[in-house]
């Protein structure tokens, strides 16, 4: 309801003038070059993967553009098989993370939100979020042999484990911030009545951060998908998600472009989407907390 | 059950969760760059030689490879950074902007910053092609000829560092969107009494109250831009040369490929972490108030 409301002065005309300034005009024309920069390296890739065929290229996609869909076979059709693993692997390990991710992070930020520890709940939040920061390489290389001793290599829990470990941040600070803006008295009055912590968490407050919840298990999904490094390492064989397969496009027959941008665009299209679903929590998310959207 | 009960019950299982695989792992890698571990062999303690060894200290030569790599990370911990910043408040100036079509746009220019790193590197492998990408084809019809992106050093550099300027300036746009969409809009009405400068109400107004969010946003960025390995993976695999290999990279290398000298590679990711704690430190410090 209030974005509907915010939305409005953006669509109606701001000056009671009829025809737009030329100030305006420049900025709408400003605004299209800005967006023309951002999706056509999308468009150029899309064209391409409908172009088996490479030839030499023109300033002009369009040019001697003659579609097919030969790409799109060969990855879903002779290559299929090793496509359609790779995506299950990726959605199972995507999941798994999210799940495990968006549990205790509701569960922390939960917490966060409602009591005071005596550590200081900025600092706790702080600790979970600084995680974040540290360079994956630094866990990764323990990770291999932790992994290695702990027979979690190439494996569906191995590959859980690692992605909801950096996913968790997303979704501790988003539920926490949601949870804190939710008006007190409905937990008091639930308490109240008799119920207890956890009653009131899960029939009281767990319903009402549903858009939250939802922000958090895309904004989870979306980064565990898109995990390369850990991958590279962790789950190289059985186990080896989509990127895998983009990063190694190169070595099945050369580097070629139509191919390679299949691939490309089979790995960003689900985050990409997902992404365009939870717009409003984006800022808050990825800022952790620090600028609200 | 009592309230002080519940409320560890709460928070417990991920304080647990980050302490096994986040603050293990840490510490375990602390004691591997102690080691001179190897796969396949005995590791034996060794103090802080392989440290001593990346920086030059003591009778040791300084390590010309985490030089040169960090050096490339120094170049996108600033050019990258400071681009993103640039382009991103300028393109959420356009944006702040009551005019139409402006909203279903904005949804489209954040597109870039969700699709995974590994597979811009690819996409970038193809617009950057020296014969028949398009980015060439366009400087040559500007008059401006082709450049050769995988060859020559310092166009390698640029050609990674455009590919992630190109994804997180949507993160640098959206967020400081989000804090010029929050100035009063009297503070503007009362300046265009004085001024019709567009310039000036950006230099007075609109900068002083967004540079909270641009100082967080900047922070962010550079730990991020430290962190940067899937882009040059799959767009230049660090080369011409090394040129092109992060700082990161170069760890990854040294610990996960061919040899896998797991001490030093700890050793050298280590000293990252000493800046990632510096970085976020600040971070946290200018941010926590938030979350009281």
């Amino acid at each position: 309801m209030a974005a509907e409301t915010n939305s409005l002065p953006l669509t109606a005309p701001q000056s009671p003038k009829a025809r737009a300034s030329f100030g305006d005009r420049l900025i709408v024309a400003l605004a299209i070059i800005c967006t023309f920069i951002a999706f056509s390296p999308f468009a150029y890739a899309i064209l391409t993967s409908f172009k088996s065929q490479w030839k030499d290229g023109s300033i002009i996609p369009f040019v001697q553009f003659e579609p097919d869909l030969q790409n799109w076979q060969t990855e879903f059709g002779s290559g299929g098989p090793e496509t359609f693993k790779a995506l299950r692997n990726s959605t199972l390990i995507s999941l798994g993370a999210t799940l495990v991710a968006t549990t205790l992070g509701t569960l922390a930020g939960y917490g966060l939100a409602r009591f005071k520890y005596g550590v200081g709940n900025r600092n706790l939040v702080s600790w979970f979020l600084s995680q974040r920061f540290l360079p994956p390489v630094a866990t990764l290389i323990p990770f291999v042999l932790m992994f290695r001793d702990l027979k979690l290599l190439d494996t569906l829990p191995g590959m859980v484990i690692v992605n909801a470990t950096f996913t968790l941040p997303f979704a501790v600070l988003i539920m926490r911030d949601y949870f804190a803006d939710l008006p007190p008295e409905m937990r008091e009055a639930a308490l109240v009545d008799g119920a207890g912590e956890f009653t009131t968490f899960l029939r009281i407050a767990l319903p009402l951060a549903r858009p939250a919840l939802v922000a958090s298990t895309l904004i989870c999904f979306a980064f565990a998908w898109n995990e390369f490094l850990f991958a590279s390492v962790l789950a190289n064989r059985d186990w080896k998600p989509y990127p895998m397969l983009v990063a190694g496009s190169d070595t099945v027959r050369g580097i070629d472009f139509g191919f390679v941008t299949t691939r490309m665009l089979i790995a960003v299209t689900a985050p990409v989407i997902l992404s365009l679903m939870v717009q409003r929590f984006i800022v808050r998310g990825l800022t952790f907390g620090a600028v609200k959207g | 059950m009592s309230n002080s009960r519940a409320k560890y019950l709460f928070l417990m299982p991920g304080v647990c969760w980050i302490l096994a695989f986040t603050l293990f792992p840490l510490v375990y890698s602390f004691g591997l760059s102690l080691t001179n571990y190897r796969l396949g062999k005995n590791p034996k303690y060794i103090g802080f030689e392989n440290y001593a060894e990346i920086l030059g200290i003591g009778d040791e030569k300084v390590d010309k490879k985490a030089v040169s790599t960090a050096s490339f990370s120094a170049f996108l911990f600033l050019g990258s950074t400071a681009a993103t910043l640039i382009f991103g408040t300028f393109v959420a100036w356009v944006f702040n902007h009551n005019l139409p079509f402006l909203r279903q746009m904005r949804a489209i220019i954040t597109m870039p910053l969700f699709a995974a790193p590994i597979a811009l590197g690819w996409l970038g492998v193809v617009l950057f092609n020296e014969q028949s990408g398009p980015i060439n084809n366009v400087l040559e019809g500007l008059g401006l000829g082709r450049v050769n992106w995988f060859i020559e050093p310092m166009p390698a550099r640029f050609a990674v560092m455009f590919t992630d300027v190109w994804q997180w300036t949507p993160f640098v746009f959206i967020v400081v969107l989000a804090a010029m969409q929050s100035v009063p809009d009297d503070l503007y009405e009362s300046a265009r009494l004085d001024t019709k400068s567009n310039w000036v109400l950006f230099r007075s107004i609109t900068f002083p109250m967004i540079a909270p969010a641009l100082g967080t946003v900047m922070l962010l960025r550079m730990v991020e831009s430290l962190k940067i390995i899937d882009i040059p993976y799959s767009l230049t695999r660090g080369g011409p040369g090394s040129v092109t290999q992060t700082y990161v990279y170069y760890a990854y290398e040294k610990g996960l490929v061919g040899s896998f000298q797991l001490g030093e590679a700890a050793a050298l990711a280590y000293l990252m972490v000493v800046v990632a704690i510096v970085v976020s430190s600040i971070y946290f410090y200018r941010v926590r108030e938030r979350f009281a």
